[in-house]
């Protein structure tokens, strides 16, 4: 309005001064108007045709019209002066709205710094700067309050995501965690069937080495008793010996007293031959008792025949007893190292049995507790598969979050605060 | 005492033979040249006698010596053992030990039996009176002309 006003003015003017010879025609008796009169009429229509300028010429005017046209001139600069003022202001106005507008469709709130020289104005458009200030504020912190938001939220989304997958893998975890326990359920049962086994053919194994250990005691028995009747046979055969050098000597003494029989024999033969026919009976008596002693000499060579061998015999003997004792001895240390070796046995064999109830034992326990794991495992995961779905939720509810807060971000852009 | 034996040869005649053994010889001595027999005891051996005189041995405080026929005879060589015998013999003054390994006893022995001693044998023949066979030919014994072998072996011993 205020950049047409200087356009119209001419065609305002123009107006004005067509106009002025219709209203002189229509108002005024052109003939009674003096020249000073006209040059009011002039300025008026003028000022009406929106030229604020226009005054009356005083020098023109002359000294009747003077003070009158001073007047006028004076009320005409006053016009001209509020005229001007509301001009101004309805500029300013102008502005402040052309300002407000834009704020309102590009959001752009750094823009604002009308100002005003109108005392009535002011105050108005300091209370819209005061207002656009806070605004601006706001928007200066929403603005910052998103981003930190858009990326607490990515971080949420990230931390959500990395949960979801941890719990994923956790539950896969706990999955081959309970499957592995569940093997060792089985494996833990195959062994306490084995221990039990063990523990079986451990106490078979004692039953047999109790006996082993009876059969070596009584071997054992056996070689001592061996021994003792070994030893008594030696003596036996000792005292069979001395017996048997007893009869040699007897044998001797028998032979020795056959030969001179027999010595005699022949002698008491001979002197019976030189007797003559009266010796012939004594001589036949003495060939009998010859025969007689050569009788008693075969038995004795015979005897010492049998005396010979006999003395090979029990020397044989002897040799066997002695052969046999040190057998039995030989017999006895085995025995006894056998016996020492079944001891040991016995001792291994309890151990063993004795572990091996152990180990059944403990791997009841363990199947127990094995069983209790699984159990455990099973509680765990199905906490897990909750703890998953509500990570996965969670996840959810970040990416929403997320998207949120960039839009959020995105909106709070539109409104430019610096 | 000799008509008797003489009366008893006549209805049967028989000879009395001391018989024994030495070596592989078995011979006979006529009973009459035996008087005695014992062990043979301690040997003293002789220097400078014949071989077949083994020694000389005290018997009954008399000394004898020790004829070994085996070596008279050239048979071989007797051994003196602990059953060794040893016979007195005796013809005339002679009296000599002679060494029999063992006596086989005083034996009759029919006239009838004796077998002269085969001729054109070695020098042992000469002594002998003759033979007496037995179931084999080691069974059979020498009959020794006792009297004429202490006589040579005197002589021979002598004669040294």
């Amino acid at each position: 309005m205020s950049l047409d006003t200087p356009n119209e003015k001419p065609a305002s003017k123009a107006r004005a001064a067509r106009k002025a010879p219709a209203a002189k025609a229509a108002g005024t008796p052109p003939a009674q108007q003096p020249a000073a009169l006209k040059l009011f009429t002039d300025t008026l229509l003028q000022v009406l045709a929106g030229n604020l300028n226009a005054r009356v010429p005083r020098e023109l005017v002359g000294a009747g019209g003077d003070e009158m046209a001073l007047l006028l001139n004076q009320v005409l600069d006053n016009l001209s002066a509020s005229e001007h003022r509301k001009q101004v202001a309805a500029q300013e106005i102008d502005q402040a709205l052309d300002a407000l507008i834009n704020l309102v469709r590009e959001g752009d709130l750094s823009q604002w710094n009308t100002t005003t020289e109108d005392p009535q104005l002011g105050p108005l458009l300091e209370g819209f700067g005061k207002v656009i200030e806070t605004l601006r504020t706001f928007v200066r912190e929403i603005n910052e309050a998103a981003l930190r938001l858009s990326s607490s939220a990515n971080q949420v989304l990230a931390a959500s995501t990395q949960h979801e997958t941890s719990s994923t893998e956790q539950a896969a975890a706990i999955h081959e965690t309970t499957a592995t326990m569940e093997e060792l359920k089985h494996a833990s049962a195959q062994i306490a069937e084995n221990a039990g086994s063990v523990a079986r053919v451990a106490e078979e194994t004692l039953g047999a080495a109790r006996a082993g250990r009876g059969a070596i005691g009584e071997f054992i028995q056996a070689m001592q008793q061996i021994r003792s009747d070994g030893v008594a046979v030696a003596d036996s055969i000792a005292k069979l010996s001395k017996r048997v050098e007893r009869i040699g000597t007897v044998v001797e003494v028998i032979d020795e007293i056959a030969d001179r029989s027999d010595l005699l024999a022949l002698n008491a033969a001979l002197e019976g031959s030189r007797a003559g026919e009266a010796g012939k009976g004594f001589s036949i008596v003495a060939a009998e008792m010859r025969r007689l002693a050569e009788n008693v000499l075969d038995s004795t060579k015979e005897i010492k025949n049998l005396i010979t061998e006999i003395r090979e015999a029990t020397a044989a003997a002897a040799g066997a007893a002695e052969a046999s004792k040190s057998a039995t001895e030989s017999g006895e240390k085995l025995g006894a190292v056998a016996a020492q070796a079944v001891e040991g046995i016995l001792a291994g064999v309890q151990e063993t049995s004795d572990a091996a109830r152990v180990i059944n034992l403990a791997t009841q326990q363990q199947r127990t507790a094995t069983e209790q794991v699984v159990a455990s495992m099973a509680e765990i995961e199905d906490v897990t598969r909750q703890t998953t779905q509500a990570s996965k939720q969670a996840t959810g509810a970040a990416a929403e979050l997320t998207q949120l807060a960039a839009r959020l971000a995105e909106l709070i852009k539109r409104f430019k605060a610096d | 005492m000799a008509p008797d034996r003489a009366v008893a040869a006549q209805a049967r005649p028989e000879q009395e033979f001391f018989c024994f053994r030495v070596g592989d010889l078995r011979l006979g001595v006529p009973s009459e040249n035996v008087l005695e027999v014992f062990r043979a005891g301690l040997l003293t051996p002789l220097p400078r006698t014949p071989s077949f005189i083994m020694g000389v041995t005290g018997h009954r405080g008399e000394v004898l010596p020790v004829v070994d026929l085996l070596r008279f005879l050239s048979k071989g060589e007797a051994r003196i053992g602990p059953r060794t015998r040893l016979f007195v013999g005796i013809t005339g003054s002679i009296v000599a030990g002679v060494v029999a390994d063992t006596v086989l006893g005083l034996r009759r022995i029919p006239v009838a039996d004796i077998l002269p001693p085969p001729l054109g044998g070695d020098a042992a023949a000469e002594h002998l009176l003759g033979v007496v066979p037995g179931a084999s030919p080691q069974d059979s014994i020498n009959l020794l002309n006792f009297s004429k072998l202490l006589q040579t072996a005197r002589q021979r011993a002598v004669a040294r």
